[in-house]
């Protein structure tokens, strides 16, 4: 099955992985990411995925959120069988359904904050793309920063500046991978505010990649990793 | 093709100043074929009418019998302008004792063709243009025939049975010295008066030509209309001055190859440009992966980007181009007071397309890339592209390269031997390079800290460095070779015409006059040739067939082989004359009976006559068979008389015989030969100083516009420097920002880069000049017949310029990066 047909819209899980694992192979041989991974993850839960660094969070994530192909193991994600589709077809389900968080905030430098936040909706070709980025650039309280490149904010504001960029996509799932890991503790937990507010409003899925208890905490349910599989 | 996108993106980056580098690229590659091509285009046409000015006409057909009516009605349907003269040797009187040989000219309206006649108030006064001719019963004189016949403007004087008044002074004639036998001082009259003298006899030695003027096409469909007889030659200007051709064809070859040099830098620049390009938009890609565009929006969207970059930049060559022409045919102006023709629109394409090339071959595949850049790049970074297309970019630059070379040169064997050249010149260079990296480590660990930074940093990113190494290396490699060119051809032109060549032809001295004559150019100092002696005489039969049974034999109408049966000047000598070489066969021994002949190589294959043939010639109507028995190369280009035909002595001997030989007159002394001719008044005497300076002045111009294409391709060159500086940049940037983070200074940052720059400079100007030594080698013996030397200069120069050339570019490109508060260059600032 090839093609991006979804298989039944009303089931309430979002994302779901079965027996997920990755392989990759390296100048000293093979190298085992992940192993037999299973996990559910329904519609407006909010999951935290923690363990230690090197232990494979961010590899599922990008698994999960389609941006990765797992060696083995089925991933659906909303009507789509992810593991079923080409790169094409599996950028079109992100496109409809995904929102990223990063560490690194990955803002375009040569886009201007305002910009930034246009881009999903340019991208689909929506025609509100400004007053929708307005709005939600004011949602995240830098409604005087429009012109301002990426170089040109804080590690803080950048971050701000991705979160209402991952929401103007208006997803159903949002990916965020250690969203405060670049931040100090007072502005991240001002970041982790905002997604979790952004949250409930947009009724989105989360799906966060935290090494930080007290993060994990806030989330309805938590999934460790160690060694590349899941421990209870 | 996603345009919206595309023109987002582009503008964006463009703002940002990302596409700068590749714009200016592709735009100089544009506007340096689009200005080569305009400027060479309009002086190859400037520098061929002046050529066609040597003759008077495009091209014309000699005889030394009338030429048929027919072919001024046939020229006339082809609609080729056509004008008659005729050139004779007459003796004209003024009064009853004086009188003086002369050269006629007699003209009919519409001469000259080409070029312009001049015409003075007084003898010996300053000659001006004039379009008139003589009127009919009028004559115009030579300075020198004023005092020789003691006459003034407004006398009359005898031409054969015709009373004719002197008009006016001439001082020259565009077609004067065109050919060999137009000799003596002139004397210009109508054609319509000609019979009116009744000299014109059968016997008497005439000269008729009909020139011609009208295009190339047309003037070679004309050729075939007129099927020349035997005796009729057919002239342009290669055949009538093959130094002129020569130093046109090897310019235009230069030009070319000049040309083609500067795009392929460009092109080096712009493969380097998009590289970068590409390699900061990988995040950009992954991101735009992440936010759900798939990878052919992804491609179709900077496909897009590239080529309205790829429109604008080549709308901007072509203006930038067009107006670059036209500052150096301003700057040339008082070098060049020929009105240039208007420009073509042929250079217009050449450059568009050229742009186009550059943009697919050496842009597109690194833009091709991105398609591939895993959306996993936003969160890990190291995982670049998949390998596979850089096979893609690799093939495509090379059919790039290879569609431009084949293009620019029409040349296939120039084309393998430049690439062939160039592959091996990297792979040499290649494991050169490594050796010289690995050297400058074992330096490094010897020297202080600044250097040992330095050299350490070069050695660390050795591939990087390597890549760079070579790319700055070929930049160097083509400047050098294209100066080396430059200088070889300008010296081969400045030899060609030596100081003190011989420039004063003298004929028809009776055998007991060459002794006198040699005595009186002696004793004013002047320098002189061996005599030869002269025969007329023509080819009737090869190996018993008639001249026109063995033309039509050979099978080959429109091969030049229709030039066996027209009448030559024969001479014998002993010994190999001076400029000749023997090409196959042998030379006859000293004492040889024999009548043997030896041909000049060319001659013989046009004529289809190998060693071995009998030939029989006929001789003011006696005849003479000869056997070839060797075959001569003569040097065209000494300006020494050169004979295609020699016999053997005593063959010729029992045939009436006069004798020639040429000598230096320096400018100043001209009036030397009023002398020459009252002692001598039967001899001719055949000026070609005015040819030789016109030569001279257009190898001037020649040299002007090698110059010009010199400064584009250093232009090109800098271009790759600074690319190539600049895609290294934003790794050095990280670099330095962390050194300077770690409390090195800003002295010690920019003597570090200062260092590396310089040591990176000196290795690839060393590989540069052996690159170049070797190319400039082949290309000499292989593409322009010249021999090869050594030039142990590049071998200094090379490292030198390198050096200097990268530290500079690349201490100026990176000024930014040294004088960036280090923080802000962590944080991603440029
Ligand atoms: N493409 C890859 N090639 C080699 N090793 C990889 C690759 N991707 C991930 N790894 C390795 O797999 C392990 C898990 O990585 P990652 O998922 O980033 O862990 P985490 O996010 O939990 O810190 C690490 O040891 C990492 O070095
Ligand atoms: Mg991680």
């Amino acid at each position: 099955m090839t093609q991006a047909t979804p298989n039944d819209a009303t089931q309430p899980t979002v994302v779901q992985a079965s027996n997920v694992s990755k392989v990759v192979s390296t100048s000293e041989g093979e190298l085992r990411i992940l192993a037999g991974i299973d996990l559910e993850i329904n519609a407006g839960e909010s999951l935290a995925l923690v363990g230690a660094s090197g232990s494979g969070k961010t590899t599922l994530l990008g698994i999960l959120a389609g941006l990765d192909e797992p060696t083995s193991g089925v991933v659906r994600l909303g009507p789509y069988e992810l593991t079923a589709l080409d790169e094409e077809q599996r950028a079109k389900a992100r496109g409809e359904l995904v929102g990223f968080v990063f560490q690194t905030f990955q803002l375009l430098e040569s886009l201007t904050a305002l910009e930034n936040v246009m881009l999903p909706s340019e991208l689909r070709g929506s025609r509100d793309a400004r007053e929708q980025a307005v709005e939600l650039l004011a949602r995240v309280g830098l409604e005087h920063r429009h012109g301002h490149y990426p170089r040109q904010l804080s590690g803080g504001e950048q971050q701000r500046v991705a979160v209402a960029r991952a929401f103007a996509a208006q997803p159903k799932v949002l990916f965020a991978d250690e969203p405060t890991g670049n931040l100090d503790t007072a502005t991240g937990s001002k970041i982790v505010d905002l997604i979790f507010s952004l949250n409930q409003e947009f009724a989105t899925t989360l799906v966060l990649v935290t090494h930080d208890e007290r993060l994990a905490a806030r989330c309805d349910r938590s999934v460790t990793i160690a060694f590349g599989e899941i421990s209870q | 093709m996603n345009w919206r996108l595309s023109r987002m993106l582009a503008w964006r980056d463009w703002r940002s100043g990302e596409l700068g580098l590749l714009m200016l690229a592709l735009v100089v590659a544009v506007a340096s074929v689009t200005a080569i091509s305009l400027f060479v285009d309009r002086l190859q046409q400037a520098m061929l009418n002046e050529s066609a000015d040597f003759l008077a006409a495009d091209r014309y057909v000699g005889s030394s019998r009338e030429l048929p009516p027919s072919f001024r009605d046939l020229a006339q349907a082809r609609n080729v302008q056509a004008v008659d003269t005729l050139l004779f040797p007459s003796m004209v009187f003024a009064g009853e004792e004086l009188n003086q040989l002369v050269s006629v000219k007699a003209v009919s309206p519409g001469y000259p063709l080409r070029g312009r006649l001049r015409v003075a108030t007084q003898p010996f006064g300053v000659g001006v243009v004039t379009q008139a001719l003589p009127e009919l019963g009028e004559v115009w004189l030579d300075s020198r025939l004023f005092p020789a016949l003691g006459v003034a403007l407004g006398d009359t004087i005898e031409v054969g049975l015709a009373k004719l008044t002197i008009s006016n002074v001439i001082t020259s004639e565009p077609d004067r010295g065109g050919g060999m036998f137009d000799w003596g001082p002139r004397l210009l009259m109508r054609m319509a008066d000609v019979p009116a003298t009744e000299v014109v006899q059968p016997g008497s030695r005439l000269t008729y030509r009909l020139l011609l003027r009208g295009d190339d096409d047309d003037l070679e469909a004309l050729k075939e209309d007129f099927d020349l007889q035997p005796g009729q030659s057919w002239v342009g200007i290669k055949e009538s001055s093959p130094s002129i051709g020569s130093a046109l064809a090897r310019a235009e070859r230069f030009l070319l190859l000049g040309g083609l040099l500067a795009v392929l830098l460009a092109g080096l620049a712009v493969v380097l440009a998009a590289a970068r390009y590409a390699r900061r938009h990988y995040d950009h890609v992954a991101v735009l992966k992440t936010l759900g565009t798939g990878p052919n929006a992804i491609l179709a969207s900077y496909v897009g980007v590239l080529l309205l970059v790829a429109a604008v930049a080549i709308a901007v060559g072509l203006i930038v181009g067009f107006g670059l022409h036209w500052l150096i045919l301003l700057a040339l102006q008082e070098l060049m007071p020929i009105e240039l023709p208007p420009p073509g629109v042929r250079p217009l394409v050449l450059g568009s397309i050229t742009g186009l090339i550059c943009t697919m071959a050496f842009a597109l595949p690194a833009f091709i890339h991105l398609r591939n850049v895993s959306p996993m790049n936003v969160i890990r970074r190291d995982l670049g592209a998949t390998p596979p297309s850089r096979y893609l970019s690799y093939s495509m630059a090379a059919a790039g390269v290879i569609a431009l070379l084949l293009w620019y040169t029409q040349d296939v064997l120039l084309t393998l031997w430049a690439l062939g050249g160039t592959s091996l010149t990297l792979v040499i260079f290649g494991a050169l390079g490594l050796l010289l990296l690995r050297g400058t480590r074992v330096l490094g660990t010897q020297a202080g800290s600044l250097w040992r930074f330095a050299l350490a940093s070069l050695q660390r990113r050795h591939r990087e460095n390597l890549v760079q190494m070579l790319v700055i290396g070929l930049a160097i490699m083509l400047i050098l070779i294209l100066v080396l060119l430059r200088t070889a051809l300008l010296s081969e032109w400045q030899q060609q015409i030596p100081e003190g060549a011989p420039n004063h032809f003298v004929m028809n001295l009776q055998p007991e006059q060459v002794p006198e004559l040699q005595a009186q150019l002696d004793a004013a100092q002047l320098p002189f040739d061996e005599a030869f002696a002269m025969v007329r005489g023509r080819v009737v039969e090869v190996n018993g067939l008639s001249a026109k049974e063995h033309r039509a034999a050979q099978g080959e109408q429109d091969r030049p082989g229709a030039n066996i049966g027209s009448e030559r000047n024969l001479t014998w000598t002993a010994t190999l004359p001076q400029g000749n070489s023997l090409v196959s066969g042998q030379w006859w021994a000293e004492a040889s009976a024999a009548s043997e002949v030896s041909l000049e190589e060319e001659y013989a294959r046009e004529a289809g006559v190998s060693l071995g043939d009998e030939l029989r010639f006929d001789i003011g109507g006696r005849q003479l068979t000869a056997r070839v028995t060797s075959l001569r190369r003569l040097d065209w280009e000494s300006m020494r008389p050169n004979f295609f035909i020699i016999f053997s002595p005593g063959a010729l001997e029992s045939f009436p015989v006069t004798y020639m030989t040429s000598f230096h007159l320096p400018v100043d002394q001209k009036r030397f030969l009023n002398g020459l001719l009252t002692s001598f008044p039967t001899v001719t005497v055949i000026e070609v100083d005015a040819l030789i300076a016109r030569i001279q002045s257009i190898i001037s111009r020649v040299t002007q516009a090698v110059e010009l294409v010199l400064y584009l391709v250093l232009v090109a060159g800098c271009l790759v420097l600074v690319a190539s500086i600049q895609a290294s940049r934003d790794a050095r940037m990280h670099e330095h920002a962390l050194l300077r983070a770690l409390g090195g200074t800003r002295a010690l940052v920019a003597g570090t880069l200062a260092i590396e720059f310089a040591a990176l400079g000196m290795l690839a100007g060393t590989i540069g000049a052996i690159g170049a030594e070797v190319t400039v080698a082949l290309l000499q013996t292989q593409a322009f017949d010249l021999p090869a030397r050594a030039h142990p200069w590049v071998w200094l120069l090379g490292p030198l310029l390198g050096a200097v050339l990268i530290a500079g570019v690349g201490m100026i490109s990176t000024r930014s990066l040294i004088s960036t508060p280090p923080m802000l260059v962590l944080r991603g600032l440029s």
